[in-house]
């Protein structure tokens, strides 16, 4: 029987698979991986910079050029995917509105626009007045208070007010004798009731006079609640920063979304890559899946292909130069690089805007018209946006996986 | 007010011949300051493909250097074993070389003392499966992967062992000749923003592809140096431990060199008149990779890492065309200022290569003996250059030895390349004026896979931590580093390298937000 296939186990895939199930649709979703979002910062950025700081993000996405992602979208859909993801994990993972963004402490300290969050971040949203102090773990090598610190104090709050931040230690080893341990090494220990009390009381020891107590994002994988525990403990609003990967508030999300597909009957099939597909007569009719013993086909009524972009492989450059799209050989808005990575680091890559451009359902089109017309392309894949640049990763990729299974849905194909 | 200095000599350029030079003159008793412009072994020095030559690559075309290199390789692996890696190296013959080369080859090695012996295709495939099976020949040679940063610092290390000092970031702004003779080298020092005057009696310009811009701050004509560029290209992970070598008359792109974590294609040689901007053309990193693919085939599917530009400090030859700088004097030599333009106390070196910076350096010495009317004998060849810990030949697994042996007690800040944090707290110590690059150059922050994504700023926020600078210059110094990785990645985004830096770009700008951590009003540029 066919189902509908997704391809790629990052935000899109996740959301397009979610949706379709929900529908009561048979769905496989395939991933050669676990997504892209342990390595994001866990929170739903919708839009962050236009190119200035964004404060309301629906209306920067109304005035989105011709060529962005968001632009056959528009605000109406951006924010009732965004609510709909929002209301799926639930207020224990994610809280916000989709027409305002919130202003939340990076690692290195600068202040960084995103749109939903996680409860446990929320209270780090940067107020002018405020007084913070910003708790490293001698043993967590990824969160530096004193950068953090010393750069919120020199930066003015996005309401134009001085912050005053100080840094603190803990030392507290998350396994004992370790001194290196990564952030998904105390996010599993703090699941632990009691090595969270420790932990909590080691911050309340040290936390001296603030409003608000920023930690490293590491409070719990499992356990959701491990930041309210802290807070109780310390006696004020705690926030966590995300690090670098391994992000654990983003494993977080993305083991949220696979528990809600296994409850809505997805298939998941993981560790495999889509090597190859069949098609006839303008519709794709199988994908070749690499699984142990062989290669599998697996009958498709419909594919959401939500690979990533160029972080995946998706795309790729050879070394002449080549732009490629690896599965389907889609057609791409550029097809050599040369020309569109220059010598200025800080100035944008049009390269990383390079991808599929898409009809009004979300399928890639070459020219006018679809290439398959059951084939949906969902995030990263997409062309017209440097998406790290812009914080508008997230954004995308649910509207985008929104918009495909709707189509799907709706029978538009 | 200038800070004022008094030394014998002062030696111009903190490359490998200034570095050698500052130790022959402080080990022959003579006071000595070293000066350069920005740190240790930023030029030709670093931007180089990691070769410690055998002589064989010149057995044909340049006997005398062949000679130099044979026995300077000897001399460096005995006096400086722990910045060099006894690799070994192969010259092979890949279908459609000369194959009567080899014997001009193994002719030339004989006459020129440049230890050589052919081995077998079976024998040489067994060492290094990745070449091409269809070479037709191979010799072996001793080739071995020297770091060219260790050899300085090195060498300069044991210069202030013998009393001389080292003064980086100290650019040079003149040289004031009087009665025919120079009398003072002025400086700036640029991270105390304070002049520098040292009263000398004798200058050694090793100043490499800048020595005519030195010689121009006294007045005098300026040496005819030619900047010879080439462009190199580390390959991610070591596609070879031995250097191979096409065994072809000397041309571009015919060395792969393993150093440390990567292995370096190089070379192409190009005249330049500017040695401050080297560009990496994009034709040129393709002729590399094809010169790879010839050598090891799937070379153009490994991952290229990083490119950089170095450029020779080549002196003109009138015997050789003017741009054709590949057969300029590889040779080195000194211009002594005093036949040449009347002025005493002032050599100028050029030409020459890192392998053969001891000699360079006790030649130019020499010279400024033979001008001060003294007799003192160079030391330099046999006396062994301190190194921490025990002084045996680098070999690839030491890091990791090290990081089993403290996996516990230590935090490993840059995975890449196994550098650990008191490592890096050790010498920002030491060097608290650095700049992560400065520190980079002898720790390999940030020179692996993926350059800098995750250590960059783990290495920030260690500085400042420590206190060795403020959250304010520690963000300076991040955005220098990462604009300096960047130099050498966008000429090679290909490959694998497009998704590691796409995933950088998604920690530093989509998770840091690092675009907009406040304006510096000046960018950190040291």
């Amino acid at each position: 029987m066919s189902r509908d296939i997704v391809i790629g186990a990052g935000l899109a895939g996740l959301c397009a698979a979610l949706r379709l199930a929900q529908a009561g649709r048979p769905v496989t979703l395939v991933a050669k991986g676990a997504g892209g979002l342990g390595l994001s910062q866990g929170t739903i950025d919708i839009l962050g910079y236009a190119p200035d700081r964004v404060f309301a993000p629906l209306d920067a996405v109304r005035a989105v050029a011709s060529d962005h992602p968001y632009s056959g979208i528009g605000p109406d859909a951006v924010a009732a995917s965004a609510a709909w993801l929002r209301d799926e994990l639930g207020p224990e993972l994610l809280v916000g509105d989709p027409g305002v963004n919130l202003h939340l402490p990076t690692a290195l300290g600068s202040i960084r626009p995103t749109c939903l969050a996680q409860p446990s971040m929320v209270e780090g949203a940067v107020v002018g007045g405020r007084r913070y102090v910003v708790v490293g773990v001698r043993q967590l090598k990824d969160f530096s208070p004193e950068l953090v610190a010393g750069n919120l104090a020199r930066t003015p709050a996005p309401d134009g007010g001085a912050i005053e931040a100080h840094p603190a230690w803990i030392d507290l080893p998350a396994r004992p004798g370790e001194a290196d341990a990564s952030g998904l090494t105390y996010a599993r220990a703090l699941d632990d009731v009691a090595f969270a009390d420790a932990f909590a009381a080691a911050v309340a020891a040290v936390a001296g006079e603030c409003d608000v107590v920023l930690l490293p994002a590491v409070l719990g994988l499992r356990r959701l609640g491990v930041w309210r525990q802290v807070s109780a403990r310390v006696g004020r609003p705690v926030a966590e920063v995300p690090l670098q990967p391994p992000s654990v508030p983003g494993i977080r999300l993305y083991e949220a979304l696979l528990g809600r597909l296994r409850a809505a009957g997805v298939r998941h099939v993981q560790g495999s890559l889509v090597t190859g597909f069949q098609a006839k007569d303008g519709r794709l009719r199988s994908v070749t899946v690499a699984a142990a013993g062989g290669p599998r086909e697996l009958a498709a009524a419909h594919v959401v292909y939500a690979p990533g972009g160029f972080e995946s492989g998706a795309l790729a450059v050879d070394s002449y130069g080549t732009i490629a799209e690896r599965l389907f050989g889609l057609p791409l808005t550029a097809s050599s690089s040369p020309d569109l990575v220059g010598p200025d680091f800080w100035a944008p890559h049009r390269l990383f805007q390079v991808g599929v451009r898409t009809d009004a359902a979300g399928r890639p089109v070459d020219g006018e018209a679809a290439v398959y017309a059951n084939l949906y392309a969902a995030g990263g894949l997409i062309a017209g946006a440097e998406r790290w640049r812009e914080k508008s990763g997230d954004g995308i990729a649910v509207a985008t996986a929104v918009r495909a299974a709707d189509a799907i849905i709706g029978g538009a194909a | 007010m200038a800070r004022r200095l008094t030394a014998d000599v002062v030696v111009i350029g903190g490359g490998s011949t200034g570095a050698g030079v500052v130790r022959d003159a402080a080990m022959r008793g003579f006071s000595a300051v070293l000066v350069d412009r920005s740190d240790l072994g930023q030029g030709t020095t670093g931007r180089f493909h990691g070769l410690l030559h055998s002589g064989g690559r010149y057995v044909v075309s340049d006997p005398g250097s062949a000679s130099e290199c044979a026995s300077e390789n000897a001399i460096l692996s005995r006096i400086q074993a722990p910045a060099i890696e006894r690799t070994g190296g192969l010259f092979v013959a890949v279908p459609g070389d000369d194959p009567d080369y080899g014997d001009r080859f193994l002719a030339g090695a004989r006459a020129t003392g440049v230890p050589a012996r052919e081995i077998s295709v079976r024998e040489a495939l067994r060492r290094e499966p990745r070449l091409n099976p269809g070479i037709v020949r191979a010799i072996e040679v001793e080739d071995a992967s020297v770091d060219g940063w260790q050899l300085v610092w090195g060498a300069v290390n044991s210069a202030k062992a013998y009393g001389a000092q080292v003064l980086t970031y100290h650019p040079v702004t003149n040289i004031e000749v009087a009665d025919g003779a120079v009398r003072v080298v002025r400086c700036h020092d640029q991270r105390r923003d304070e002049d520098v005057l040292i009263e000398c009696r004798f200058v050694l310009n090793c100043a490499g592809p800048w020595a005519g811009q030195i010689t121009e701050l006294t007045g005098l004509p300026p040496v005819p140096v030619v900047p010879g560029r080439g462009i190199m290209i580390a390959m991610n992970h070591r596609l070879v431990n031995t250097v191979v070598n096409r065994l072809i008359y000397p041309a571009d792109g015919d060395i792969l060199v393993p150093v440390h974590t990567v292995s370096v294609i190089g070379t192409t040689d190009v005249k330049e008149s500017d040695p401050d901007h080297l560009p990496i053309p994009a034709a040129e990193v393709q002729q590399m990779l094809d010169a790879g693919e010839e050598l090891i085939p799937g070379f153009r599917q490994a991952r290229a890492v990083h490119a950089w530009a170095g450029s020779r400090p080549l002196i003109k030859d009138d015997r050789v065309a003017s741009d054709d700088t590949r057969h300029m004097s590889r040779g080195m030599a000194v211009v002594d200022h005093l036949a040449r333009d009347g002025v005493q106390g002032l050599l100028t070196i050029g030409g020459g290569k890192l392998t053969t910076y001891r000699l360079m350096a006790e030649h130019i010495v020499d010279a400024m003996c033979d001008q001060l009317g003294e007799s003192r004998a160079c030391r330099t060849a046999s006396e062994e250059i301190p190194y921490d810990g025990d002084a045996k030949h680098y070999t690839i697994t030491h890091r990791l030895a090290d990081r089993e042996a403290d996996r516990l007690d230590d935090q490993i800040i840059c995975e890449c390349e196994l550098m650990s944090r008191s490592m890096f707290t050790d010498l920002l110590d030491a060097q608290p004026l650095s700049t992560l690059d400065d520190l980079r150059r002898q720790l390999r922050l940030g020179m692996g896979p993926c350059q800098g994504g995750f250590c960059a700023s783990r290495a920030a926020g260690v500085a400042v931590t420590e206190q060795a600078v403020d959250a304010e210059r520690a963000s300076g110094l991040l955005r220098l580093f990462l604009r300096n990785r960047w130099i050498g990645l966008w000429p090679i985004l290909h490959g694998d390298q497009v998704r590691q830096t796409a995933i950088d770009h998604w920690i530093y700008s989509g998770t840091f937000d690092i675009e907009h951590l406040p304006e510096p009003a000046e960018e950190v540029v040291r």
